[in-house]
Parts: C-alpha cells; sequence; structure tokens
C-alpha cells in the first residue's frame, strides 16, 4: 500500500549536505540543457542557460530528496518541467505582459509548445534523470536490492510483448506509430523490425527506470502511460528527426500531426505497463511472495474476488454518475446509433455494464495502490483518461466502424465525452476505495492482519504525484492542445 | 479539535489563499474564493497528512486542477449561471486559461495545506489517530472446541459481529486444526497425506482468538473456563483462566469402550488424525513382520485386521483398510492374498444402520466381493495379544480398531446440569443449556430436538454445522437484544464409500418430506467425492486433496513408515 503519505518523505539526516552537492549538479545538468534547447529552439542561449540552471537548482533543493531511482527522477522531472512551462510562459508571463489581465489563450500556448518540448527533453529529463540516479546510489541501502538483470529481462519481455500485440494490429493498417518521425522505409520488413526494436527499448529502459516503483497493476499502467507520453516527445518529436537528419519541428501543428503516433505510445505504454506489472508480479510472486519470510495472512484470490466485486458496484455508481453528461455530449446516442428515446435507454443500460466491467479492471489493478481516500481518487481520474483513450478513442470506433481514428481533430470533437470519463474514474475510484476501507477496517480486527500491518516495512515512496500531474495533465491537455 | 475540523479549516485557509490564482482566470473574485474554499476543504479532509511532503502535495494539488478545470469551469459554473454546459471541443478550448489558472491553483493549495498541516502539527501536536477508542468493557464469547461445531460457530460469529469492536471472540481447542473426519478413513487407507483433511485454525479464522490448550474445567458459577497447564507435572506454573459472558461448548464426544479395560488399552481408536497415522502404520508395520516370518498360523494372525462397529466410520474404515492391504500385498512377494482378512465386527443384524437395507445390502456384498468378511450379530467381548474375543468365538489378529461407541467427553462429567443417558447435555431448542443462560451447547456434546419435528438429531458433521449457524444468530440476539431462533434441520441424506470407486447414497428429495432416493456405485462415489471435497474447507486443501487422488490413480499406495510404533 503506498502513497504519498505512506511515501514518508523522510530525509535522512545526511540529507543538508547533499541537498548542496545535488543543486550544483542540477545547476549544471540543468544549465547545459537550457542552452542545448534554446540552441535548438534558436532563441537565446544566455536566457536558456540561466533558466535551466535556475531550474537545475530548485530541483535539487526541493525534488532531488524525494528522487530515489533515475526512474522516479525522470518522472519528478517531468512534472516539475511541466509544471514550469504551465507556470511560466502559459501561466504568468502573459499574466505580466498584461494580456488582457488573463492567462495565455490557447492560440498563445500553441505558441509556447516548442518550449514545452525543450523543458521536458532538455531540462525535466536530464536533471532527473541524473539526480534520480545519484538519489539511487545514495540510497542504495535503504532501498530494496535493484536488479539490472531483472529490469532488463522483464522489461524487454514486456517490451516484445507489447509490441507483438501491439505491432500485428498497427501493422494491419500500416501505421507504425513508435517510430513515427524516423521517415519512410523500403521495406516492410525493416518497417516492422524497427518499430519492433524501438518497442524493446522503451520495455526494457521502462524496467530499468522504474524497477522499484511499480508494485500493483494500477500504478504500473499509470507509469506506462507516463512513459509512453514521454517517449512520444522523445522520440517521434526529437530524436528521430535527428536520426533522420530532418530539421526539428516542435511547432503545434506538426504535434497535431503526430498525433495519432500519441496515442499509438500511450496504448504501447497502457500494454507495456500492465505487460510489465504482470511478468513482474509473477516474478515476485514466484521468486519473492513464495519466501516464507514474507508471506501474506490473507490467502490468495480473496482479494481478487472482493475487488472485483467493490470494482463492479464501483463501476456502476461511476456510470451512473457520468450518464448525464455521456446523453448531454452525444456518446451514448452514437452508441445507440439511433436517436429514439427506447434506444437511448437500451445504451444507458449498455453504458452501466460497460461500466460496471471497466469497474472490476479498477478493482483488480488497483487496488490496494491507496492510503487515503483523496489519492486514490487521483488514481481515479487517471484510470478515467486511460478509457478515455481506450474507449471512444480506439476501442468504440473498432467496434462501431473496424477502424480507428487517431487524428487530432478526432480527438478535439471527443473532448467532452473526456469530462464523463474523468467523472466515471473518480466516482468509480471513489466508491471502490470506502468499500475496500471498510473492509480493511473489519481485517484489522483480526490480530493476525494487525501484526502483518505493523511488521510491513513501508518502501520509500514513489513518484505517484509527479506521474499524476504529468499523465492526467498530457492526457487532457494535448488533444485540447493539438486538436 | 477533531481531526476531520481541523483539516477542514487549513484546507479553506489555503484554499481561500489558493483562489487567488483563479480570479483572474474566472474572472469574479468572490466566486473564485467560494470555490476555492470549497475546493479546499474537501481536498484536505480527503487527504491523510504526511509531514513535509511538500513536492508531493504541490504536483498532487496542481493535477487536481486539471479534472477541477472539467468539473467546475467547463459544467458546474454554467450551470449554476442557468446554462447548460455547451458540449463542444470549441467551448471548451475557450476554457484554456482557467485550465492554467485550477492548475496553479491547485499547485499551491497543495503547498499552503501541507505548511499549514505541518505549522499545526508544531503547535496544536500531532493529530488524533482517527481511530475509534476500544470500548472499555468488552463482551467475551468463548467457544470451547475446535471440530466442526466450534469452527462454524466461529465462523459465523465472525460474519455477524464483523465491525463490532465491542465483542471479542476466543476459540480454545486440543487441537490446532479443525479434522475432515469424512475423509479421515482415506488417511488410514494411505490415500490421502494426514495434513490434508485437516485446516489450522489460525489461518481459517480471523479476528477470533484462537488458544491452544485443553480444558481442565469450567466454573459456571464464576463464569470462567479453566485450562490444564502445559508444564510437566512438579513444575509449578499458574493455571490459565479465561473468564467468560458466552460459553459455547462443542467438545464432541470420545470413544466409549463400555467398561471393556483390555480393549481400551489394545484397541486402536478411530477418531482423530494421530489415530488414523497410526493405522496405517500398524497396517504396514504388520506386513513388514509377516513377511519375515515363517510360520503360516502367525502370519496370517497378522494380516488379519478386525474392525469393531458397523456405522458410517466402521464400514468406510474397513473398505479403505482392505484396498490398502491388498494395494500394498504387491511389494511383499512371501505374502499371499489368502492369508489377508480385515474383519468387521457388527452387534446388529445389518450394517449402515443409518441407511435403508436395500443399500445396506448393496454394500455388505460389495464390501465381501472385494474380500471383506463380516460377523453380524456378534459382541466383541474381550481382546489379548493375538486374539480377539466375540460372543461366538474367537478371532485371531493382532489389530483391532474400535469405532462401536461413542461417549461423553471427560470435561463434561463433572458439570453440574441436566444430560441425557449417553452423557451428552441436554439443550432447548434455541441450544442454550437449560438453567445455565449464556452457556450454550451443540455437536456431538449436546442432546438436541429437531423443533419441528421432534426427533432427537445425530451427532454427524452435516448437523453440527447447522447447529453452529443458528447457535451464532442466538448469541447475537442475545447480545443485541433480538429474538432467538429454534433449531430445526431435515437431514440432506448420507453417503457411504464402501470401497474402491464405490459407495451408496440416500438422498433426501429437496421440498418432499420423508422421501428419499438411493443409488449405489461409481456414479454414488463419483458424488461422495465431489460433495466431500466442496465441504472441505480452503482452497489449498481441496487442491492437494485432488492432486492426492489423481496421484492414487497413477501410482500404488505409499508403505513408508512415517512413525515409530515400537
Ligand atoms: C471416522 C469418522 C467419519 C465421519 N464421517 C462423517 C460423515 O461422513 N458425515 C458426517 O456428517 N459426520 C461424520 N462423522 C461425524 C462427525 O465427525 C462428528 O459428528 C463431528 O465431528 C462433530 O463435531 P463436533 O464439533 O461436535 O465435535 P468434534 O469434531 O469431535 O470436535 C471436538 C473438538 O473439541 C476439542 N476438545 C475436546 N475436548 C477438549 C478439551 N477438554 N479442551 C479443549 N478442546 C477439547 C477437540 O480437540 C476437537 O477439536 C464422522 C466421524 C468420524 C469419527
Amino acid at each position: 500500500m503506498f502513497s504519498v503519505s505512506g511515501v514518508a518523505t523522510q530525509r535522512d539526516d545526511r540529507g543538508r549536505s547533499f541537498h548542496w552537492v545535488d543543486s550544483l549538479w542540477g545547476l549544471a545538468v540543468g544549465g547545459a540543457g537550457g542552452a542545448l534547447g534554446s540552441a535548438l529552439l534558436a532563441t537565446s542561449p544566455a536566457r536558456g542557460m540561466m533558466l535551466g540552471s535556475l531550474f537545475g537548482l530548485a530541483f535539487g533543493l526541493l525534488f532531488a530528496y524525494r528522487a530515489t531511482s533515475s526512474g522516479a527522477g525522470l518522472i519528478w522531472g517531468l512534472g516539475a518541467a511541466f509544471l514550469l512551462w504551465l507556470v511560466l510562459p502559459v501561466g504568468i508571463l502573459p499574466l505580466l505582459a498584461g494580456s488582457g489581465g488573463t492567462m495565455a489563450k490557447l492560440a498563445d500556448a500553441r505558441d509556447q509548445f516548442p518550449e514545452l518540448v525543450a523543458y521536458l527533453i532538455f531540462l525535466g529529463m536530464p536533471v532527473g534523470v541524473t539526480l534520480g540516479f545519484r538519489g539511487s546510489l545514495r540510497r542504495k541501502r535503504e532501498m530494496p536490492p535493484f536488479l539490472w538483470w531483472r529490469a532488463i529481462i522483464v522489461g524487454g519481455f514486456a517490451g516484445v510483448l507489447g509490441g507483438m500485440i501491439f505491432g500485428r494490429w498497427s501493422s494491419a493498417g500500416d501505421f507504425f506509430p513508435l517510430i513515427a518521425g524516423l521517415g519512410e522505409f523500403h521495406s516492410r520488413m525493416a518497417t516492422v523490425g524497427l518499430q519492433f526494436g524501438v518497442a524493446t527499448i522503451i520495455g526494457s529502459s521502462f524496467g530499468l527506470l522504474f524497477q522499484r516503483d511499480v508494485r500493483g497493476y494500477g500504478s504500473s499502467m499509470g507509469w506506462g502511460l507516463g512513459f509512453g507520453i514521454f517517449w512520444w516527445f522523445l522520440g517521434p518529436l526529437t530524436l528521430f528527426p535527428l536520426i533522420a537528419r530532418t530539421p526539428l519541428d516542435w511547432s503545434a501543428d506538426h504535434g497535431g500531426e503526430l498525433f495519432g503516433s500519441l496515442v499509438g505510445h500511450i496504448l504501447y505504454g497502457l500494454i507495456l505497463g500492465i505487460a510489465y506489472a504482470a511478468i513482474d508480479r509473477s516474478w515476485v510472486k514466484l521468486f519473492i511472495e513464495s519466501d516464507p519470510l514474507n508471506r501474506e495472512p490473507e490467502g490468495p484470490g480473496l482479494l481478487v474476488l472482493h475487488s472485483l466485486g467493490w470494482g463492479a458496484l464501483g463501476g456502476l455508481a461511476g456510470g451512473l454518475v457520468s450518464s448525464p453528461v455521456m446523453i448531454a455530449t452525444g456518446v451514448l446516442p452514437k452508441i445507440a446509433g439511433l436517436d429514439t428515446p427506447l434506444s437511448i435507454f437500451r445504451a444507458l443500460l449498455l453504458h452501466l455494464l460497460v461500466s460496471a466491467l471497466i469497474g472490476m479492471t479498477f478493482g483488480v489493478l488497483f487496488r490496494r495502490e491507496s492510503s487515503s481516500i483523496g489519492l486514490g481518487v487521483m488514481w481515479g481520474w487517471l484510470f478515467g483518461v486511460i478509457w478515455w483513450y481506450l474507449g471512444p478513442m480506439t476501442f468504440l470506433p473498432l467496434l462501431l466502424t473496424g477502424e480507428i481514428d487517431w487524428r487530432a481533430s478526432t480527438a478535439s470533437a471527443l473532448l467532452p465525452s473526456l469530462m464523463a470519463h474523468l467523472i466515471y474514474g473518480a466516482t468509480t475510484a471513489l466508491v471502490f476505495l470506502l468499500l475496500e476501507r471498510r473492509y480493511t477496517q473489519e481485517l484489522l480486527l483480526n490480530p493476525r492482519t494487525a501484526a502483518s500491518e505493523l511488521r510491513r516495512v513501508r518502501p520509500v515512496g514513489t513518484p505517484a504525484p509527479a506521474l499524476w500531474f504529468f499523465a492526467l495533465g498530457m492526457g487532457v491537455l494535448l488533444p485540447i492542445l493539438l486538436g | 479539535m477533531h481531526p476531520l475540523f481541523r483539516k477542514s479549516l487549513i484546507g479553506i485557509l489555503a484554499g481561500a489563499t489558493a483562489s487567488l490564482a483563479l480570479a483572474p482566470a474566472l474572472g469574479r473574485p468572490l466566486l473564485s474564493v467560494v470555490w476555492g474554499i470549497a475546493v479546499g476543504g474537501i481536498y484536505s479532509a480527503s487527504l491523510r497528512p504526511t509531514p513535509r511532503a511538500y513536492v508531493d502535495y504541490l504536483l498532487t494539488g496542481a493535477a487536481l486542477g486539471i479534472p477541477l478545470w472539467g468539473l467546475i469551469s467547463v459544467i458546474a459554473v454554467p450551470l449554476l449561471s442557468g446554462q447548460m454546459p455547451e458540449w463542444s471541443a470549441e467551448q471548451m478550448r475557450s476554457h484554456f486559461p482557467a485550465l492554467v489558472a485550477w492548475v496553479l491553483y491547485g499547485a499551491v493549495l497543495g503547498l499552503i495545506t501541507q505548511g499549514l498541516t505541518d505549522i499545526a502539527e508544531r503547535v496544536l501536536g500531532p493529530e488524533i489517530a482517527n481511530i475509534s477508542p476500544a470500548p472499555r468493557e468488552k463482551k467475551q464469547i468463548v467457544i470451547l472446541g475446535g471440530g466442526f461445531a466450534g469452527m462454524r460457530t466461529a465462523e459465523c460469529l465472525e460474519k455477524q459481529l464483523q465491525r463490532d469492536p465491542a465483542v471479542s471472540i476466543a476459540l480454545v481447542s486440543e487441537t490446532n486444526a479443525l479434522l475432515f473426519t469424512p475423509m479421515l478413513a482415506e488417511v488410514a487407507g494411505g490415500s490421502l497425506e494426514p495434513s490434508h483433511i485437516s485446516t489450522p485454525l489460525r489461518s481459517s479464522l480471523h479476528r477470533t482468538e484462537f488458544i491452544r490448550g485443553r480444558v481442565g474445567a469450567i466454573d459456571l458459577e464464576a463464569r470462567r473456563v479453566i485450562l490444564d497447564t502445559d508444564h510437566p507435572p512438579g513444575e509449578s506454573s499458574s493455571r490459565r483462566e479465561i473468564p467468560y459472558d458466552q460459553l459455547v461448548l462443542a467438545v464432541g464426544s470420545v470413544s466409549n469402550y463400555l467398561g471393556m479395560a483390555n480393549i481400551e488399552k489394545l484397541a486402536f481408536n478411530f477418531k482423530s488424525l494421530l489415530d488414523a497415522i497410526r493405522i496405517r502404520n500398524h497396517v504396514i508395520e504388520m506386513f513388514e513382520r509377516a513377511d519375515r516370518e515363517p510360520e503360516f498360523i502367525r502370519a496370517q494372525t497378522l494380516l488379519t485386521f478386525v474392525i469393531a462397529g458397523g456405522g458410517f466410520a466402521g464400514v468406510e474404515l474397513a473398505g479403505a483398510l482392505n484396498d490398502f492391504a491388498h494395494g500394498i500385498l504387491a511389494d511383499y512377494p512371501n505374502l499371499r492374498r489368502e492369508d489377508l482378512s480385515v474383519v468387521l465386527v457388527h452387534a446388529g443384524g445389518r450394517i449402515l444402520p443409518e441407511l435403508s437395507e436395500s443399500l445396506a445390502r448393496y454394500a455388505q456384498g460389495r464390501m465381501e466381493a472385494r474380500g471383506v468378511t463380516f460377523r453380524l450379530n456378534t459382541r466383541l467381548t474381550d481382546v489379548n495379544p493375538g486374539v480377539v474375543s466375540v460372543s461366538n468365538g474367537e478371532i485371531r489378529a493382532q489389530t483391532l480398531v474400535w469405532t462401536a461407541g461413542t461417549g461423553p467427553n471427560p470435561l463434561l462429567k463433572s458439570l453440574p446440569v441436566e444430560k441425557d443417558k449417553r452423557g451428552a447435555l441436554v439443550v432447548g431448542n434455541t441450544l442454550e443449556l437449560r438453567g445455565c443462560p449464556g452457556v450454550w451447547a451443540l455437536g456431538d456434546c449436546a442432546a438436541l430436538t429437531d423443533a419441528s419435528s421432534g426427533k432427537p438429531c445425530p451427532p454427524t458433521a452435516q448437523f453440527a454445522v447447522r447447529e453452529a449457524e443458528v447457535l451464532a444468530k442466538n448469541i447475537c440476539a442475545e447480545l443485541r437484544g433480538g429474538s432467538k431462533e429454534s433449531f430445526h434441520f431435515d437431514s440432506l441424506g448420507a453417503l457411504c464409500v464402501v470401497g474402491h470407486q464405490s459407495a451408496c447414497a440416500e438422498l433426501a428429495i429437496p421440498f418432499v418430506r420423508n422421501k428419499s432416493v438411493r443409488f449405489s456405485g461409481l456414479f454414488a462415489w463419483l458424488l461422495w467425492r465431489g460433495i466431500y471435497l466442496s465441504k472441505l474447507p480452503g482452497l489449498e486443501r481441496k487442491i492437494r486433496v485432488l492432486i492426492d487422488w489423481t496421484i492414487e490413480l497413477f501410482f500404488p499406495r505409499d508403505i513408508v513408515q512415517t512413525i515409530d510404533l515400537q
């Protein structure tokens, strides 16, 4: 059970002196990143360097103690860089510039899109990964052991698996989202092979970065989502044009053209996250939890069954609460096909059924992920966004028309239903968590469970808050910005 | 200060401050402050504070800003001002500045909430844990016995008292596992591993405190149970006493040897797991000895196994031992099939008095065909090493297993309460002991009549678990003040395995009183396995037993001796 609160932000006693070293590192890496980014953006390198250095310094001072591994550092870095973009060029600067006493309008924010890419790739990523790596060295003894080979094997395997599921599907439509931006290839073999190669690289880097942070299926899916979005910025928007020696184009228009690839990355990230968690959980089950030292008092299976039930109830509640928005936004009539009251009623029933089923997946994926209702609901919002990409963006058109349409304009048209999905996710999570909490309180009357709770060593926390912000923010913002 | 109040207050303050970020985008300052305060209060109240988690809550708050934008700026604000939200991408895009504002609001809210929480903690002290204080006076329910009756009572009480911390439940038992007696014969016959048919009470019960110990006495006056000491005699130690408010007696019964001291000394009992393990090891021991026995008569004596009692337990054991003995014969080339005999001695005119005559006849015929000898209308009179004396002669045998009679648990003898002629405790329809409020009895140790038919309830597991369900309800009614239920249950029928892949069954027809169907053979045997497997508690045990049964299909029975009988 982890969460921000489980996390315990215990600063170690040696902490202070390290913060200064971290800040210096942050300063240097941020400065270099800022200079490089501004060179690519063709803006003033001095300004870029200064901004980068300040970012690095602040990150070293404030975030570094939470960056306990390279992966955690990356996510904290991306979250911080995204926040910086929203606060500075989009939030406060237009306000100060006196643009009608309001924050940036959409068009202005679109103009700032290249800055966002630069912040993420040249500030957030390098500073976060560097300080995270330092953090992992420093905390070597407190953290669970890191197994390189496990990370690479499990991650690579999950990557290949994800690539296979995804590859079959995307090559059928002759669409290779993971290598968008690399240019055209002569042979189809080369294209498929390359797509696979990239999938594997993403998979094993995922394992290397997040081995310690992946606990449950749900959070792993969240990690996959965040990592997928990050790869879209890194690969198709930055690295691939550099490799293909085509000019870098970070404009919102180009981003809009690559929107299909973004959805592809998101879906691939989700598959990767689930596959990674499944393989990793089996690994943990076979080699770690089977160790009598780690035995849990509760038998296997019981919690899964409970979670399915609570998830179904939560999903039903989520379906009910979100249905007015679903009807208003025209999603339900679309499912029904016809606009007659009877078919709306049928569509509503179908919607509730599907809601309950999807709620069950929430139950299984996100059980025991959160220690408080508030934090649990954060996973719920994320779950809602995930299902927006999976449902109306992917499965629904696939079911209705047999084709998927990942264009930015389609996403834009579907924006209103994103609201319904957010409401659905949060309600499902809320109801699920209330039911789960009731059961946990009962369980604690069981002296064996209470004793095991006391014995449980809480791992130093994961960067879940940064992930929520980055994944939720990008998941909602990008279709608005690029559509 | 109540923790929730404190948290909400912090949230309201933080929300009010952070709403500064909302004002430029929402336009109306007052509205921004109202929304800011409302969201801040809910946000702070729903989180569990963690000291100094600034960056965590900075980004959590910022993340929260995104859905808040959708819920409030896109949906709630238009609705509250009497307009329908326009569900178009364009309209949502026009709210973009508000999105940025909500993210900033969230980030500031997160930071300030954290700061104020830390200050409050320093100034006002740590938040009092939100755990309701344990009620000072707890009601203690004590269950004696971890058999079907005791275990099921505890399970039902756990379910019914789920969230009631004012009641504590304790179960005291001599053994730390529930023995699934219907499969005991298969352990004696070497088909099943002993531990696979016993379920540990500690891991099956959740909030019940399990105490392994032997109850030496019950003080009904002082309302406490006294445990025998575990220490060897001579070593001083205080005896543990457990006070109770409600006492459940489920201590079962013991074998009754009808006063025949020799039988008590020399015969094997067949009630516990250890009994079954002993019998199996003893049978193998007899085969080993017979194998090196040059004298033909003595070898035959070693290979004769007498079972006293033609009820379910005796018949099932005879069938299982007969299969086991014949199965392992292949490993002893010096022994002949003719030297081996399993004899069932029964005082009545037919075996299985619990079943109809035709089925009993089928069972007997089937078992005779497989090599079991029956001595009906025969009473056991004495036993001496190598000789079992019966009312009409003698049987030369080294092995006698006693399943012919049960008596009251010795613990009950000293209790000054009403008992029936078996020595079982007479209880009313609600399972409460007459004249002893708060003391209940069930299972094999209780004499109970069915409330509807007026017939005495048989001492079987089938009845014990149903009694437990009613008893748990009645205890809850007693504690909470409600009406108690009288016990009524129509038997579902009976199933008895008579040998390899054959059984006989007599099952009640649902909703038709006093009518039953009877059948026998492979189908009855499959039904037996299916039903009892489903009744065996715990998924893990079910899987283990299923694996044992599967192995038995392909491999011979094991002849490894696991305990030393010397
Ligand atoms: C071989 C065999 C086969 C059977 N097959 C069937 C069948 O197929 N179907 C069926 O319905 N019934 C069957 N029965 C009968 C069934 O097992 C009993 O009716 C049932 O076990 C009664 O349950 P109980 O809880 O009352 O007593 P028990 O199961 O005997 O449990 C008594 C418990 O009390 C504990 N105890 C005793 N004295 C003390 C003490 N002084 N201090 C602490 N603890 C104590 C014991 O350790 C034990 O845990 C069978 C019985 C046997 C022996």
